[in-house]
């Protein structure tokens, strides 16, 4: 299954391979799954407006959603959910659940909808990465999608004003924050030690919000708070994200036993240079003999005693 | 609710003991009531035979209209009017009474998470079924399917989901599961997904005996 594999999506900024949630969530799940997906982000371009993003263009097949992307990809064997148990599967999807329906309406308005944000951090990041004319369009369209979208889930009738539900928004961000940093506790991953779908959904919601250089955001404050989840974020851009090239999983393996190899080879280097000096410090005693010192002296014994 | 009434309700609910007179209103059951607003009802109903908390249930055609929030059921409690299954079990829990109190932290993470699942999945199913056609119905099947088959997964062979206690999540899902069951729509087909995982199907069977039992099926 060697087809090349385009995802399109917005481009990379405050550190993160993608500012977009859903556009990091299949990068990431890439990164986890082995996926050779090349990133081609649509900024500056005119896909910024008409474009659905992230869309993956496989061959003569493209596919938007996350969700159906992570489908398509394990189609193609690239599945990072493959040790799952089913119980797991479906705790999977019911902490998808949660995001969307708890995380997602306060991620919205704190990046669209708060007043401050939007005009300090969000507007000017999405105007300058949209060509002219569109740096006028782009950044207002998406404010109004997600004002519409907070408003027709969480609002108790269409014609609540947004103002009236923030604290309810907000609360139920924290509480879901909360109810992610219990079940993660000290593991570096949600399930195990490698990294599935979920690891990928949660670092799409969260590292945005980590990272964004935002004013003043009781969220992000909160979710400041909870050194598991930031440390979370940093691992996978450490461990997946760290150099410009992209590097697969086998290939990060490889540098952590390339290091491990290079240490032993100074350690050994070490002990062999103490043991010199030991000679030399005792160099009329019969008993330290200048070579390694063995792990089996009866093997010695042996070598000694084999018969001519 | 905003969230300042709702802390006012939780003092004002911890003041008194639950009342024998408290009532639930919901639509009228054969020509009125929809099958999501069903679900919900038969979910808090549920929930409060599992809390041991009494409830006489009034069908009403003007529910909605009395409803603080326009949505059903809301029970009306000594002077306090509460609606929903969220802000009723935090209300309940105010007059000291809770079925999740002996979840750890991970395990009442997994229990909103599940519930949460539920509402997305089967209740915006419901909700599909009653007011859409049928152009994207196999999707909307498909996602039933997957929802029960992760509520199946979840439950294996306990009596409940958090093994031998009942909580709220065991509530919501009798409520939806049991509707989409018995509700006679125009393709069975919703109800056939739900019968196929013999689990779900023991489960409900075994809600509606402990907690229904002078009901008549």
């Amino acid at each position: 299954m060697a087809l090349s594999m385009e995802l399109r999506c917005w481009g990379g900024g405050w550190g993160l391979p993608s500012v977009h949630t859903e556009s990091l969530i299949v990068l990431a799940y890439s990164k986890f799954s082995g996926a050779q997906v090349t990133a081609s982000p649509i900024d500056w371009t005119w896909k910024t407006l008409t474009a659905t993003v992230p869309e993956l263009i496989c061959g003569e097949s493209s596919v938007t959603d996350p969700t159906q992307i992570l489908n398509f990809l394990r189609k193609q064997r690239f599945n990072a959910d493959y040790e799952l148990t089913a119980r797991q599967g479906a705790d999977t999807l019911a902490y998808i659940a949660l995001l969307e329906e708890k995380l997602r309406p306060a991620l919205l308005h704190t990046f669209w909808v708060d007043a401050e944000n939007y005009s300090n951090v969000t507007r000017p990041w999405f105007a300058s990465h949209s060509p002219f004319p569109l740096n006028f369009v782009v950044p207002c369209r998406h404010a109004n999608i997600a004002i519409s979208r907070i408003l027709l889930t969480k609002g108790e009738s269409p014609l609540n004003r947004i103002n009236e539900i923030e604290a309810k928004l907000y609360s139920d961000a924290k509480e879901c924050l909360n109810l992610l940093s219990y079940r993660l506790g000290t593991a570096n991953y949600f399930f195990g030690n490698s990294p599935t779908s979920l690891d990928a959904f949660v670092f799409g919601f969260l590292a945005p919000l980590y990272k964004a250089g935002f004013p003043s955001s009781p969220l992000q404050s909160h979710l400041g708070q909870l050194e598991n989840l930031t440390q979370f974020c940093e691992n996978i851009l450490a461990v997946y994200f760290s150099s410009s090239q992209p590097s697969s999983p086998s290939s990060v393996q490889e540098t952590k036993d390339a290091n491990l190899q290079k240490l032993t080879q100074l350690v050994n280097k070490e002990s062999n240079l103490i043991e010199k000096m030991d000679d030399n410090l005792r160099s009329s005693s019969p008993q330290h003999k200048p070579h390694r010192p063995e792990p089996k002296p009866s093997l010695a014994n042996e070598k000694n005693s084999t018969p001519a | 609710m905003s969230l300042a009434a709702e802390a006012f309700v939780s003092q004002m609910a911890a003041a008194e003991p639950w009342p024998e007179n408290a009532t639930l209103y919901q639509p009228l059951k054969e020509e009125q009531i929809l099958l999501s607003d069903c679900a919900s009802s038969l979910a808090v109903q549920t929930y409060l035979k599992m809390c041991g908390l009494p409830v006489q249930v009034v069908c009403k055609t003007n529910a909605e209209f009395m409803s603080p929030s326009g949505k059903i059921p809301f029970i009306h409690v000594g002077n306090q009017v509460v609606s929903e299954l969220g802000p009723i079990v935090q209300f309940t829990k105010a007059k000291g009474h809770s079925l999740s109190d002996g979840l750890d932290d991970v395990q009442r993470a997994e229990m909103k998470a599940y519930m949460e699942l539920v509402n997305n999945m089967l209740l915006t199913s419901e909700l599909y079924i009653q007011w859409c056609d049928d152009a994207t119905a196999a999707e909307v099947y498909e996602d039933v399917s997957q929802c029960c088959q992760a509520l199946s997964q979840r439950l294996g062979t306990q009596p409940f989901f958090f093994n031998k206690q009942p909580t709220e999540l065991d509530a919501l899902v009798f409520g939806h599961l049991f509707t989409i069951l018995t509700t006679r729509l125009t393709s069975s087909e919703l109800a056939e997904r739900v019968r196929s995982y013999s689990n779900l199907l023991t489960f409900c069977r075994r809600i509606e005996q402990t907690y229904f039992e002078d009901k008549n099926s």
